[in-house]
């Protein structure tokens, strides 16, 4: 095995300053460099742990918001279904409001004419309240344009029929 | 601790990553599974015996295996040569390697979308580099890619994509178990190169094997999903095998071949060149490129070469497991917005500057490399598990210790970042 220490360097190269003269053995490696780096490692380190550990955080309660959601919806119509899908972005990424789409009538997932329904709120009892809603066709995606029969508040000016 | 019961302990660790890899593919192989792609059934053999794999098992399968994989390697460091064999790390690593195999595709569907390229080329006679896998919606492959990369071209190098081409005629199956060989023969590649460099500087090569060939992300991520960056840290390694030989020529050339498979490797060159100073390198590398470029060219034109293209579409995803989004959040922002994009990449570009630096000041360049390849994979928008193995065969052959702990520190931030399923299960 060889290394850059076998080699030896154009006198051109000489002439440069010193921390650019190019170098030929780990050996000569400067203590104050290895210090530095190794500071701000720790530095980078702390803190991609700290957001780490923040975003687990942060998803555990969106996932206890999506808890009290799924159980809402199930609450609200009857109906015991797992597959149901959940938009966290129509209101807003940040808004904490969530739009919960299911069948209203056992078959998969979209298959059915689906209830979606706008839940926000403190958690309470595990629930959260639902401020509005509307219906879609069956396998359709929830796009303003197949909404229909919109009820409450929250779906104001969201169904196009 | 007296060595037979040094032995004692590293076989518990042993049987503990068993059970936890057995959990994991004989779960997997039931199907069902959010954590298993929609797969033609390649492992229903094995179904019989888990249930539907969830992520509460699957956490804690993973959590168990990492808590044994650091036990093993704290173990190696101060029992080796006369605590764990050579043989009992081979078996252990074989083993290991062996029963991912058999099981199920996990975790990813990228291998369909390796295969969707492959069959377009070769069935369909559409090029690979300018369409996704979209073009072929009637062939029996195109369920099982990723609704995300439907509309995607591929941004893998030539080189693979003309491996990929023999297993297109084999039908979806032969062709699934066809990426599954590629993936394991490379992994295989791997371990034993990464053996030989450690041999070849003087460092513990029954460590290198553990710590890379039992590596929970290695394993269960890498393997598991039959990436092909396995392939690509096999080029990888036979360039650093190759500059300890002295063969700069073939190193560079080296390179140049996993540049063509995945580009990331790349950043291995500039700092072979600096550290080296030898003119071999850079022919080496001139003359892999200019014959790749010509054998891309003729197979898929302008694109097949374009590979700066497809790596910047790639550099402007977003994913919620990247430390860019992890930061964002953690300052109160939603996600990632275009200036963040643009500190990052000036990020990057310092480190490597300095890494340059500190390689034309006598740094071991296999080191500098793992570096850059670490901050490539910390500083990306867009990373994903198999992301952080590319620093780690790099890690285990240099004399730096900081590289492996910063490696293994950035995977374990990883793997806790996928375990809120385990405080709060949405169901």
């Amino acid at each position: 095995m060889s290394d850059a220490s076998e080699h030896v360097d154009p006198p051109s190269l000489r002439g440069l300053p010193r921390w650019l003269r190019p170098g030929s053995a780990e050996a000569g490696e400067p203590r104050r460099t290895r210090l530095i780096e190794t500071t701000l490692l720790v530095l980078a380190g702390l803190l991609l742990a700290l957001a780490t550990v923040n975003d687990v955080a942060r998803q555990t309660h969106v996932n206890q918001r999506l808890i009290a959601d799924l159980r809402t919806w199930r609450t609200y119509t009857g109906h015991d279904y797992h597959n149901l899908s959940i938009d966290q972005a129509l209101l807003g990424e940040t808004s904490r409001r969530e739009v919960i789409c299911g069948n209203t009538s056992p078959g998969p997932p979209k298959a059915r004419t689906q209830i979606c329904l706008v839940i926000y709120g403190p958690i309470v009892d595990g629930h959260r309240a639902v401020h509005g809603g509307w219906y879609l066709p069956a396998e359709v995606e929830d796009e303003r344009a197949y909404r229909y029969a919109c009820f409450g508040p929250a779906s104001l000016g969201r169904c196009a029929r | 601790m007296p060595p037979a019961r040094r032995r004692g302990l590293a076989t518990v660790l042993a049987l503990l990553l068993i059970a936890a890899t057995a959990e994991i593919v004989l779960d997997g192989a039931v199907g069902h599974s959010a954590l298993i792609p929609k797969s033609p059934d390649i492992a229903g053999w094995l179904a019989g015996i888990g249930e539907r794999l969830g992520y509460r098992v699957f956490l804690i399968a993973i959590l168990v295996f990492t808590a044994a994989y650091a036990g093993l390697i704290l173990l190696c460091g101060r029992t080796s040569p006369d605590g764990i064999s050579k043989r009992w790390a081979i078996v252990l690593v074989g083993v290991l390697q062996a029963m991912v195999f058999a099981g199920p595709i996990l975790l990813s569907t990228d291998v369909f979308s390796y295969i969707a390229y492959a069959r377009m080329g070769v069935e369909h006679g559409i090029n690979p580099y300018l369409h996704g896998p979209v073009a072929i919606a009637n062939d029996p492959v195109y369920r099982y890619v990723g609704h995300d990369w439907r509309h995607v071209p591929t941004a893998y190098g030539p080189l693979y994509t003309l491996l990929s081409y023999p297993l297109a005629p084999l039908g979806l199956k032969g062709a699934l178990w066809g990426m599954k060989l590629e993936a394991l023969l490379a992994s295989v590649a791997t371990l034993a190169l990464t053996w030989r460099c450690a041999c070849a500087r003087g460092l513990d090569a029954v460590r290198a094997l553990i710590v890379v060939g039992a590596n929970p992300l290695y394993l269960i991520y890498g393997l598991g999903g039959a990436h092909n960056d396995l392939i690509m840290l096999a080029l990888m390694m036979a360039a650093v095998g190759f500059t300890f030989a002295d063969r700069d020529a073939a190193a560079g050339a080296a390179v140049v071949a996993g540049t063509l498979v995945k580009a990331t490797v790349a950043v291995l060159l500039p700092f072979m060149i600096l550290s080296r100073r030898r003119l071999a390198t850079i022919a080496g590398a001139v003359g892999a490129i200019a014959l790749a470029a010509l054998i891309g060219y003729a197979a898929f034109g302008i694109h097949g070469i374009d590979l700066v293209a497809a790596l910047n579409r790639d550099a402007a995803f977003v994913s919620t497991d990247s430390f860019a989004t992890e930061i964002a959040h953690l300052f109160g922002k939603p996600g990632v917005f275009p200036v963040d994009h643009d500190l990052l990449k000036v990020a990057l570009v310092l480190i490597v500057l300095h890494l340059l630096w500190r390689t034309w000041r006598g740094y071991d360049w296999v080191a500098a490399s793992g570096w850059t390849l670490l901050a490539v994979s910390v500083t990306s928008t867009w990373l994903l598990a198999w992301y952080t193995l590319w620093p780690l065969p790099l890690a285990v052959v240099t004399r730096d210790r900081r590289l492996l702990a910063a490696t293994l520190f950035i995977q374990a931030l990883f793997i806790i970042h996928q375990t809120s399923p385990l405080f709060a299960p949405v169901q």
